[in-house]
């Protein structure tokens, strides 16, 4: 609703209005009836804020504008007055129910490569963990710690990616209605519903992360998650390179794990140096139900990473993985001894994998991909995953899932 | 783009996704996605209790209410797999009596269960709400008074088909007085009297009762009493259905079911008395499901009774209701869309009833909607199988077993290849097929061929050579459980398709020529895969290598060899065969 707007609906001069401002930098005005329905306004109305233009309310980076036209719609549409902030949530409720059963829908019956395709997400499990879905590979917290490394980066380098072509990619669209406007017509309305419904949803969690009843639950568990990661692995990581985040929440769990990451990840290097000491003995034992049914850590055949990044970094990237790896591989032998000696000498005998049967299960570290140019970099626990500021809004999605989308539609 | 939204989106996302196989492909997108899913997932299967460990799984699964776990392979329901060889249920509750102490639902089919595993559950976990025993035993009606004390907020006692040591009736009286929740309770396959006013007493107060299957020690003069306090009764299995004929207890049954308005499924019935099946005839309109496998009724009632129930869907019958009966019931009832016919006297040298392929020809035909059809008879024909096949392009499981072994066509005396050829090509739907009769190679030929969407395939004495289970392993695509006995099945084919064997569940071969050579060299090439020789003659190498194995069950896991092996199994790995050779 815009200012113009406000004025032609006469008889409701009488109501009031709040200020909220996206992150294009554009400033608007809503009923206030109609926004509290999202609990985050609500609350910053309590703080005082979005009184006035010159005090809006400044919308989290992710919400788009014409999403939010969307939801106030809907609000409006829905509203009944006089209700608390906790019927409210109830009334945003469906509107959530509806979002994630539609997207529900998308996702029902797909396999994992289609899923892929629509939702533009890496293909970043390694062979062994797609055959095996089941088997947990995570429980060595260094194999834990490169493979996040790995992950992570390559979110980087594909969000680098994506800001670097948006345009293009916009343009090769536009070559494509001339050719063949029912095609793009269609294309354009699945991947556009599709973003829609995820900004809605994300925009109603928002409101739920925000409102307290959400607050306690979501912490509780994602206190939980935090537990159990730390437990497992004390290489807790976080990014250090990450982008404006729109909740509070979030931004503290950053900075305190940004620090322990650094410490953490140094003693992990330190340690792989070492020969694994008795006390550990059990830990590894542990590790070793994992392995002994043959899985293969790094073997994967995933050949799909762009290696269009700075060379001087990919130097950097390369030496890194290598020295992690080397350390990592060099340990597995002598660690093997150690079980099998159980206590004994803990020198590092001549080990030969093929002959001796009782190494079977035991898992030597091959690496084909660690030669490759592979990302490295530390990566937040997936409960803080935080969205980048940026892509958010790009609804461009890539000529060749211009085609699969086709196909799926 | 997507991956840059909170993983709580996703979360609501994925709630709606509820079949196991839209999960497990959502955790494969990616890593995210895995590590969100693998937090949200609240319900579990597992097919083989071998194929993982509880501590894989709860390590990957932190936060599950419900789990699903099977045991033994579908051939131990024939007894063919030994006594002592598995599928304990103890190591699974002991690990998530730590891990899940907020663990709802544990539904087991033929695991060993022991009165001890019962108490463990019964106290570990505060919220137990389902219990399902479905052809498990090992324990006993002890075991059953535990869940009946402990668990306050049971709603859901099925005993399904386990085999029980039935100490006495009291476990029932071990449910406290407050207690209400009950939802469904199954407890047909004991033989003990419960107590019955204790009975009583637990129907009246759990309001929210829809399933009651009584067992047969319950006698038809108390129903009403039961009926009558349980009106909203959705699903009704009878004790014994059988009493001196007097018309006080007629009428009493009459107006007992009169009052059940919700009923939908019957089941029960031992010993019937015909006179007292009319007592139904008023819930019948409503009736779906009707389990008869126990009534030893003549033709002429059984077909009384099916005509009062148009909307049935599912009948379990045995054979008497021969094909007059199945004729009646193509032109009564065509909602059908399930049909067991079990046999009353398999044994027997002679058919004892009037019931032939006919009869599932005439269904095949009435019944637009059958899809699903287990079938017991002595007789067929390649001309009958071809019908019904034309007939039922609809089928999703077709079981046809014709009880003498290796039986022709008795019309033309050929193999039924031809007949089964036609199943499977007609039936592109199929799921599920066994077979019987007199069969050839070819069989197989046409099943790998056409079966792409086969899931599960029995054959017992059939083939005449390893290329019967190479058409079968190279073929059917979608195969995940292949037994077999009694075929002339060897080492070729299996070794040349070892590969195939990691995308099935798992692999039974009974009877046939297998070679223990070839079984050590699967267990070595395969380390995915547990190669177990299951061999009650001694250890395999204190026969010569060629020597067939006695049976062999090989099934793909993530655990390992398992701990538990009985002395007359043995895994082949490695290990086995440097000890062994």
């Amino acid at each position: 609703m815009t200012e113009v707007d406000s004025d032609i609906i006469k008889p409701e001069m009488m109501k009031s209005y709040v200020w909220l401002q996206t992150s294009d930098g554009s400033i608007q005005q809503v009923e206030q009836e109609v926004a509290i329905f999202c609990p985050f306004i609500c609350h910053e109305i309590h703080s005082g804020m979005g009184s006035s233009k010159n005090y809006p309310i400044t919308l989290p980076p992710r919400v788009n504008p014409p999403m939010l036209s969307l939801i106030f719609d809907y609000c409006r549409f829905h509203q009944v007055p006089g209700h608390s902030n906790k019927e409210r949530n109830l009334q945003l409720k469906p509107l959530v129910d509806l979002t994630s059963r539609a997207l529900a829908r998308v996702i029902e019956g797909r396999s994992p490569e289609e899923i892929r395709e629509i939702f533009h997400l890496p293909d970043d499990l390694t062979e062994e963990e797609k055959l095996e879905p089941i088997k947990n590979t995570m429980d060595d917290p260094r194999i834990r710690l490169l493979n996040r490394l790995y992950a992570r980066k390559r979110k980087e380098l594909q969000e680098r990616e994506r800001l670097k072509y948006a345009e293009v990619e916009e343009e090769h669209v536009d070559d494509r209605s001339v050719d063949d406007p029912l095609v793009i017509y269609q294309w354009r309305k699945w991947s556009s519903s599709i973003m829609l419904f995820l900004h809605v949803l994300d925009f109603c969690c928002l409101s739920f992360r925000n409102s307290k009843e959400a607050r306690t639950s979501k912490t509780k568990k994602k206190n939980r998650r935090r537990k159990e990661h730390q437990k497992n692995a004390p290489l807790n990581c976080t990014s250090t390179s990450n982008s404006t985040s729109s909740s509070s929440n979030a931004v503290d769990l950053n900075n305190k794990d940004s620090n322990v990451l650094n410490s953490e990840f140094r003693d992990a290097l330190v340690r792989g140096n070492f020969l694994p000491s008795l006390g550990k003995t059990s830990k590894l034992l542990d590790i070793e139900d994992d392995r002994f049914a043959g899985e293969d850590e790094f073997d994967d055949d995933d050949g799909d990473l762009d290696d269009d990044i700075d060379p001087a970094i990919k130097e950097k990237i390369d030496r890194e993985v290598e020295d992690f790896a080397r350390r990592l591989n060099s340990d597995w032998p002598e660690r093997m001894q150690e079980i099998l000696s159980l206590g004994q000498e803990r020198r590092t005998l001549p080990v030969s994998i093929n002959g001796n049967g009782s190494l079977r299960g035991f898992m030597l570290l091959p690496h084909p991909r660690l030669h490759k140019a592979q990302p490295l970099a530390p990566q937040c626990d997936d409960d803080v995953i935080l969205p980048s500021s940026t892509t958010s809004f790009c609804a461009t999605v890539a000529v060749p899932t211009v085609i699969t989308l086709c196909l799926l539609v | 783009m997507a991956y840059s939204f909170p993983e709580e989106v996703l979360e609501y996302v994925f709630a709606f996704l509820s079949s196991d196989k839209d999960r497990n492909a959502v955790s494969l997108v990616c890593k995210s996605w895995y590590e969100i899913e693998r937090w949200c997932r609240r319900r579990i299967f597992i097919g083989n209790c071998y194929a993982v460990s509880p501590q894989i799984v709860i390590r990957r699964f932190p936060e599950v209410s419900a789990v699903k776990i099977k045991g033994k392979p579908h051939f131990a329901d024939f007894n063919l797999v030994p006594e002592g060889w598995g599928a304990y249920l103890y190591p699974w509750i002991s690990a998530m009596a730590r891990s899940y102490p907020w663990l709802e639902e544990i539904k087991l089919k033929r695991m060993v269960v022991t009165d001890e595993s019962l108490e463990l559950i019964s106290k570990s976990f505060k919220n137990f709400k389902v219990l399902v025993l479905s052809s498990c035993e090992g324990f006993t009606t002890d075991g059953l008074a535990s869940i009946a004390a402990n668990c306050r907020n049971l709603r859901e006692l099925d005993l399904k088909e386990s085999e029980v040591e039935d100490l006495s009736g009291h476990w029932l009286s071990h449910f406290p007085d407050n207690f209400t929740s009950l939802v469904s309770l199954n407890m047909s396959c004991l033989g003990s009297e419960v107590s019955f006013s204790a009975l009583e007493r637990l129907v009246s107060r759990c309001p929210n009762l829809k399933t009651l299957r009584l067992n047969r020690a319950v006698p038809i003069e108390k129903l009403p009493s039961l009926l009558r306090r349980a009106p909203q009764l959705v699903e009704f299995g009878t004790g014994a259905y059988s009493a001196e004929i007097r018309t006080d207890i007629f009428s009493n049954l009459v107006e007992a079911f009169s009052g059940c308005k919700h009923l939908k499924s019957l089941s029960g019935f031992w010993d019937v008395v015909p006179a007292y099946l009319p007592a139904m005839y008023n819930v019948c309109s409503r009736i779906t499901s009707l389990n008869l496998s126990y009534a030893t009724v003549q033709s002429p009632d059984l077909v009384e009774l099916i005509s009062q129930c148009p909307n049935l869907k599912c009948l379990w019958v045995l054979d008497y209701i021969e094909d007059a009966g199945l004729k009646a019931l193509s032109s009564y009832c065509k909602d059908l869309q399930e049909l067991r016919v079990f046999p009353s006297d398999p044994y027997g040298a002679e058919p004892n009833v009037s019931l032939t392929e006919q009869g599932l020809v005439t269904v095949s035909a009435g019944c637009p909607k059958l899809q699903s059809v287990l079938y017991f008879c002595r007789q067929m024909s390649n001309a009958a199988l071809i019908a019904i096949a034309r007939n039922r392009p609809n089928l999703i499981r077709f079981r046809l077993c014709i009880i003498e072994p290796q039986a022709p066509d008795y019309l033309t005396l050929e193999p039924l290849d031809t007949g089964f050829g036609a199943i499977v090509e007609h039936c592109k739907q199929l799921r599920r097929l066994s077979l019987s009769g007199l069969l050839t190679d070819r069989v197989f030929e046409y099943i790998g061929t056409h079966a792409k969407k086969l899931e599960m395939l029995s054959i017992a004495f059939a083939g005449d050579s390893d290329l019967g289970l190479h058409y079968v392993l190279s073929g059917c695509e979608s195969l995940r459980k292949l037994e077999i006995r009694d075929c002339p099945f060897g080492d070729k084919a299996l070794l040349a398709n070892a590969a195939k064997l990691e995308t099935m569940r798992s692999l039974w071969m009974s009877s046939c020529s297998v070679s223990y050579g070839a079984c050590k060299l699967l267990g070595q090439k395969m380390p995915r895969l547990n190669v177990e020789v299951i061999d009650e003659r001694g250890p395999p190498d204190s026969r010569p290598e060629t020597c067939p194995v006695e049976k062999l069950y090989v099934y793909r896991t993530v655990a390992g060899p398992r701990v538990d092996k009985p002395d007359f199994v043995w895994t082949m790995d490695e290990d086995a065969a440097l000890r062994l050779s």
